[in-house]
């Protein structure tokens, strides 16, 4: 019982990563129709600035505020006018096809000009075993977990509250009609990038303390927020959040009831029947769009 | 047409790519009326009306409002100068509520307008439906509700001329009767109304002036009543053709 407490916290922390890089996934797709293969390697890249930063002489908090302002820059700003812009006209499957190639170079990149190896990366939060009901749970967990939450309220608070995230949602959900409203949907498009660059930078500072900031650190990660977005439903902010949180706990409790070996299976089991069973995902709606 | 116009079209060249749809379309839209545009399938009705909301460029050609050149003016820039477009089909937000549908229509006028609540209020109030499902998502509207909820919308602002495409297309014959008193509701506010119908007869029977339009151009512009007795319109649905020399020259005629 103790165990499987701890694997369910333990399992939500990662889960709430996935989620948040999930939600930007989703975000890109809603907005700008952009299936953004490149995703992990976006969760990669700011531990890199952040690392290069502290090298710089930048404590770990200036390194975090670079690193998120250097994520915004390249991967929000840079990544929409350099790729997602010209690649667009041609239809979505070349700008998906594009975001591919952009992962490999952005791989490539940082083996070539940082380091092949895994650096260690400091963790925001101090790790120290609680022992709560029996349970041993980490500070660690308990930290990511919260902050993971507290991004998803932030976000969710600024699209369903907020003037601005009406008029996000306005621009995914019929970007004609915005337009005849005088919505700037532009910039609204704009936006949805900057909030994806800001949630990876987020997700990176929370999951490179756990896995290393390694060049290739991105994959497993982007595979698990493209499984969770459409476990979830393409086309839900909400979907991405329990896709990722459900992703978290039945990975992590696979690999201690099932097998190590089989752990990597069961995602793509959950992400095969779901595409059988509900296509939709599992709070997405049947979505209508002529391309 | 001895009232003022309120919206002025002279020489207007539009259309897609290598495709003129639009071949100096000339017209005059005059103030506090119901102006109906008739006229076969790909004459051009619905892209008179993106060009003049800045959907879609004039080539050459000027759009005036009130006098003052509109040519070409970005959507946002048309609805502050008081313009409203209501698009044929459905035009919702369907995942957010209906108050948050209505609520968007506010954009263009940003943070200048402090009354905004009220405005929804009173919106809300004029139709009671929308009110009992406001805070719905819209989806769940029939298509006679959604097209309320999209003129609601297109008032909130008090526009001075609304540009309103096949508004009776799907919803039911009572709720045609309906937004055609919407309509003459606001004609009688001093609001111009220039419609798209393919309903041409009750339309025309609801309107003041009547312009039939084809393959681009103005073939008749008169009164909604001339327009609907005049025997070219007839012939002109039944598949005929109106040559302009029929009406004496090659420029539109203009009562």
């Amino acid at each position: 019982m103790s165990t499987l407490i701890n694997l369910i916290i333990s399992g939500l922390a990662t889960g709430s990563i996935y989620a948040l890089v999930a939600i930007g996934f989703t975000l890109l797709w809603q907005t700008s129709q952009t299936i953004n293969f490149a995703q992990g390697e976006f969760v990669m890249l700011p531990a890199f600035f952040m690392l290069a930063a502290m090298n710089a002489g930048f404590p770990f908090w200036a390194a975090i505020l670079i690193g998120m302002a250097l994520s915004m820059l390249i991967l929000g700003v840079a990544f929409k006018r350099m790729l997602v812009d010209p690649m667009l006209k041609h239809g979505v499957l070349p700008l998906a096809i594009a975001t591919m190639a952009l992962s490999l170079a952005m791989k490539e990149s940082v083996k070539q000009f940082y380091s092949a190896e895994a650096q260690p990366f400091p963790s925001l939060i101090p790790s120290i075993d609680l022992h709560v009901l029996g349970a041993v749970v980490s500070t660690q967990s308990l930290g990511v977990l919260a902050v993971g939450i507290g991004a998803v309220v932030a976000l969710q608070f600024l699209l369903t509250r907020t003037s601005v995230g009406h008029q996000m949602q306005a621009t995914a959900q019929n970007p004609t009609t915005a337009r005849i409203l005088g919505i700037p949907v532009e910039r609204m498009i704009m936006y949805s990038f900057l909030i994806n660059a800001g949630l990876v930078a987020i997700a990176s500072v929370l999951v490179t303390p756990l896995y290393l900031a390694k060049f290739t650190s991105g994959e497993t990660l982007g595979l698990a927020a493209f499984i969770a977005a459409i476990v979830g439903g393409f086309n839900q902010v909400r979907g991405a959040i329990v896709g990722g949180l459900l992703l978290g706990v039945v990975d992590n409790l696979a690999a201690t009831y099932i097998s190590t070996q089989y752990r990597a299976a069961v995602p793509l089991m959950l992400l095969i029947a779901v595409i059988l069973f509900r296509p939709q995902g599992l709070l997405g709606s049947a979505e209508e769009r002529t391309v | 047409m001895a009232t003022e116009a309120a919206l002025e079209l002279d020489g207007v060249v539009a259309g897609y790519g290598q495709m003129t749809i639009l071949n100096g379309t000339t017209f005059k839209v005059p103030a506090s009326s119901i102006t109906t545009v008739i006229g076969p399938n790909g004459a051009g009705k619905s892209t008179v009306f993106k060009t003049i909301f800045g959907l879609l460029k004039a080539r050459t050609g000027t759009i005036r409002f009130q006098g003052r050149d509109i040519t070409n003016l970005s959507p946002r820039a048309l609805i502050e100068a008081g313009i409203c477009y209501v698009p044929q089909g459905r035009n919702i937000f369907p995942q957010l509520s209906v108050r948050h549908n209505i609520e968007l229509g506010a954009v263009a006028a940003g943070r200048g307008l402090t009354d905004m609540p009220a405005r929804i209020e009173a919106a809300l109030d004029r139709f009671p439906v929308l009110r009992k499902k406001a805070d719905r998502q819209a989806s769940t509207l029939s298509g006679g509700e959604q097209k309320q909820l999209e003129i609601v919308r297109g008032l909130l602002l008090d526009p001075k001329l609304v540009l309103i495409d096949e508004p009776s297309i799907g919803l039911s014959p009572l709720m045609v009767q309906e937004t055609f008193a919407i309509l003459t509701e606001l004609r009688n506010k001093g609001v111009a109304i220039l419609m798209i119908e393919q309903n041409a007869k009750s339309a025309l029977a609801m309107s003041d002036f009547g312009i039939v339009l084809e393959l681009g151009q103005t073939r008749i512009m008169d009164t909604a009543e001339a327009v609907l007795n005049d025997p070219r319109v007839a012939a002109l649905f039944l598949g005929g053709s109106i040559e302009p020399k029929a009406s004496g020259d090659n420029a539109p005629q203009v009562n």
